[in-house]
């Protein structure tokens, strides 16, 4: 075991945390409100609900990896796309892995967010509506506090598997975590140390989130603490 | 339209043939992957419901580690981590110089053992779903460790699994697009070099997304319809 | 009178819970018992113990002329021989409070389950048992239907043929009408009568003290797992010696 190279290994490897992290917080806080937006729009007719499950079944059903290359090659096939004012963002491998990222997210945050107000038990409403609230106050008091108790550990999944996601990046240049790991083995050939140490660092991070939102959930909910699942 | 069919068709300008034999690529090296996840899973499950506690942790440190990184880590592991053991196994057997994978094995190697991680907490939680009762009553009329399994664990649970396996699919499906990071030709491989040496990238990379979709739907349709067959006793008629 | 179930102090704990506290039984053929008790007496896991369901940590159990063997490990006690286990639990019958259908099979194939894959006995010989068996609890009909698709009194008498046709030397019942719905009671009882009028031997936990005043050959009053007492049901229910046993009845009929 040489613990120099390791040490030195892990040093450049967290040096490229920073990149990861920006990645995932940054889609992950466009998708979000690209969810909410897709929620909305889901509820507002039956065209839009019609748009958004065109949406959700593409992004879900075709790989994150493909639509990343769909976007950053394939944009520029158009001179329309080139000549316009997004062509600066377009031509970077950054925006586009975010652009990518965050439409993915997307579609998954906006079925999470449906299952969360699917599951809000119909009686709950109905308690609340004999109770006399208004249709503010019954989504306020009620029905959101609810679905978010329910959407919110499988979004802690999807900001995971998000945070793993940004490893795609790395395919078009971007030199975040695995992109790092990936430069060092060519210099090192030492592939086996060099990948474990990177995977040790994605499992760091995960279980830091893991626990966060764990604690999320704690302080958002306290009427569920300590009822087994 | 018509020149973008003649560049997807079968003619002689039509990189068709090249797409079609791409697409079965990646729709074995996903089942040879989602096999061998199974293997995994099977394993993975039943550790963590009847081993001891070594193997119990080891089972669950499986499923943390395996699900906790990227996939196209574990791929690079494989592939890179691999070639350089079978180089280095080389040399001590008088082999000279770089020995590398079959981008094939290796794909279905790490995608296997992820998708066996999530196969394990499928497994699992459709094990613990079978009614206590009727491992009871089974038990009861005398069966033995080997026939309660066949009889009533695996047929019950397998059921109940169904759905949470047709999603380790889809998954598998889906990741078996990051093989291409190792140059084997599976079907984002051939729209790679598709896009890349008739310049029309965005029609090679659409078309991809849709050969995509194609086999996520179907496949997803032919799991559907399994779990409809097998599960007709669930429901009310 | 051959003796067919054999118990002879059995003791159970769960954790510090002391269940079952030194219980001797025997069931000769052709007897039907009563075994009744507040809840919590240790009913259920006294018959539980008789297939080994539960192992009780002292005593012995002997079906027909066999005893189970036991070995007594660092972790507790165990069964010695799994086989054997197996070989005794196909000779009774067991049925559930809660049915415990297979839930993937039909009715029929509920009911031929055990006897072609534990008995390894030919199908064929084996369905048309099953469906003499079926005919006889009023389900003939329904052989090809899912468990979920069926009510609970049918639930319970396709789960009565299925262990009948394990050819059972006994039959034992743990509060076979208990989950279900009032109307559906006595369809259930019926077909347990009919099995008591041929003879069969049973032993059977209930709260139906009129069914087991009109069925059972003998009664037994079970209270903080021993036997408190034991005597005809005309004894037990009309004229109980003990307090506890009196106490039990009466608070039983205030509430009927
Ligand atoms: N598997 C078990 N683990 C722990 N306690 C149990 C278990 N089974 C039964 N008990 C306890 O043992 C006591 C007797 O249970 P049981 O035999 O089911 O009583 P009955 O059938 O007479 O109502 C009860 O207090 C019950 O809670
Ligand atoms: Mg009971």
């Amino acid at each position: 075991m040489d613990l120099a190279f390791l040490g030195e290994t892990l040093l450049r490897l967290a040096s490229a945390i920073p990149t990861t992290l920006e990645l995932a917080f940054v889609s992950v806080s466009i998708g979000l409100a690209l969810a909410l937006l897709l929620a909305l729009l889901r509820a507002s007719s039956v065209i839009g609900a019609a748009c958004v499950r065109a949406y959700v079944f593409v992004f879900r059903g075709s790989p994150l990896l493909v639509q990343i290359f769909l976007i950053y090659y394939g944009l520029g096939q158009f001179d329309a796309v080139r000549e316009s004012f997004l062509w600066p963002f377009l031509r970077r491998p950054w925006w586009c892995a975010i652009l990518a990222l965050a439409l993915n997210t997307a579609a998954y945050g906006s079925e999470i967010i449906r299952g969360g107000l699917a599951a809000v038990p119909a009686g709950s409403i109905e308690a609340g509506r004999v109770a006399g609230m208004s249709r503010f106050t019954l989504y306020r008091r009620i029905v959101l506090p609810l679905a978010l108790r329910q959407a919110l550990p499988a979004y802690g999944s999807e900001i995971i598997i998000m945070v793993k996601s940004t490893s795609l990046a790395s395919i078009i240049t971007i030199t975040e975590l695995t992109g790092t790991a990936r430069q060092i083995v060519s210099d090192s050939f030492r592939a086996i140390e060099v990948f474990v140490c990177a995977g040790l660092i994605y499992l760091a991070i995960n279980f830091v989130l893991t626990r966060a939102v764990l604690l999320l959930e704690r302080t958002l909910t306290p009427h569920a603490r300590g009822v087994p699942r | 339209m018509q020149a973008y069919f003649s560049l997807i068709g079968f003619g002689p300008q039509g990189w068709g043939a090249q797409l079609a034999w791409a697409t079965l690529m990646t729709l074995s090296v996903s089942v040879a992957a989602f096999a061998t996840g199974t293997v995994f899973g099977v394993a993975g499950a039943w550790a963590k419901l009847s081993g001891g506690p070594v193997l119990r942790g080891l089972a669950d440190a499986y499923t943390t580690v395996l699900r906790g990184i990227p996939d196209l880590l574990v791929i690079y592991l494989f592939y890179f981590g691999g070639s350089a053991l079978l180089t280095r196994l080389g040399t001590l057997m008088g082999h000279d110089g770089f020995l590398g994978l079959n981008g094939f094995v290796v794909g279905m190697l790490a995608i296997g053992v992820v998708s066996g991680a999530y196969q394990t907490e499928v497994m699992r939680a459709a094990y613990l779903a079978i009614p206590r009762g009727e491992i009871e009553a089974a038990r009861a009329v005398g069966m033995g460790r080997a026939l309660m399994l066949r009889r009533i664990v695996a047929p019950r649970g397998l059921r109940i699994a169904l759905p949470g396996l047709g999603n380790v699919w889809q998954q598998v499906l889906k990741e078996s697009a990051l093989i291409s990071v190792t140059g084997m030709v599976e079907l984002l491989r051939q729209i790679h070099i598709a896009a890349g040496s008739t310049r029309l990238p965005f029609d090679f990379y659409a078309t991809g997304a849709a050969l995509f979709l194609l086999l996520t739907t179907i496949t997803s349709l032919l799991f559907r319809g399994a779990e409809r067959r097998t599960q007709r006793h669930e429901r009310a008629r | 009178m051959t003796d067919v179930v054999t118990l002879r102090d059995l003791h159970k704990s769960f954790g510090p819970l002391k269940v079952l506290d030194g219980i001797s039984l025997t069931a000769r053929a052709g007897e039907t018992i009563a075994i009744i008790g507040a809840s919590g007496s240790g009913k259920s896991t006294m018959l539980r113990c008789i297939p080994l369901l539960e192992v009780p940590e002292r005593g012995d159990i002997t079906i027909g002329d066999e005893t189970i063997r036991m070995n007594t490990a660092r972790g507790g006690r165990a069964p010695a021989d799994s086989a054997q286990v197996n070989r005794l639990r196909g000779q009774l019958g067991f049925v559930f409070q809660s049915f415990n259908l297979w839930a993937h099979m039909t009715v029929l194939e509920n009911v031929i389950e055990a006897p072609v894959h534990v008995h390894k006995r030919p199908r064929n010989e084996v369905v048309d048992e099953a469906m003499a068996l079926l005919e006889k609890v009023g389900l003939a009909e329904k052989c090809e239907a899912y468990p979920a698709h069926l009510s609970g009194g049918q639930q319970q008498r396709a789960a009565i043929a299925r262990a009948l046709a394990m050819r059972p030397k006994a039959l034992l019942f743990d509060e076979p009408t208990s989950a279900l719905d009032p109307e559906l009671v006595g369809e259930v009882l019926g077909v347990i009568k009919g099995l008591a009028e041929e003879g069969r031997t049973m032993l059977i936990v209930t709260h139906e003290m009129g069914f087991a005043a009109e069925v059972a050959s003998r009664a037994i009053f079970l209270h903080a797992g021993r036997i408190e007492e034991e005597g005809s049901p005309r004894q037990i229910f009309a004229e109980p010696t003990s307090d506890r046993t009196r106490q039990f009845i009466r608070r039983y009929l205030e509430r009927a």
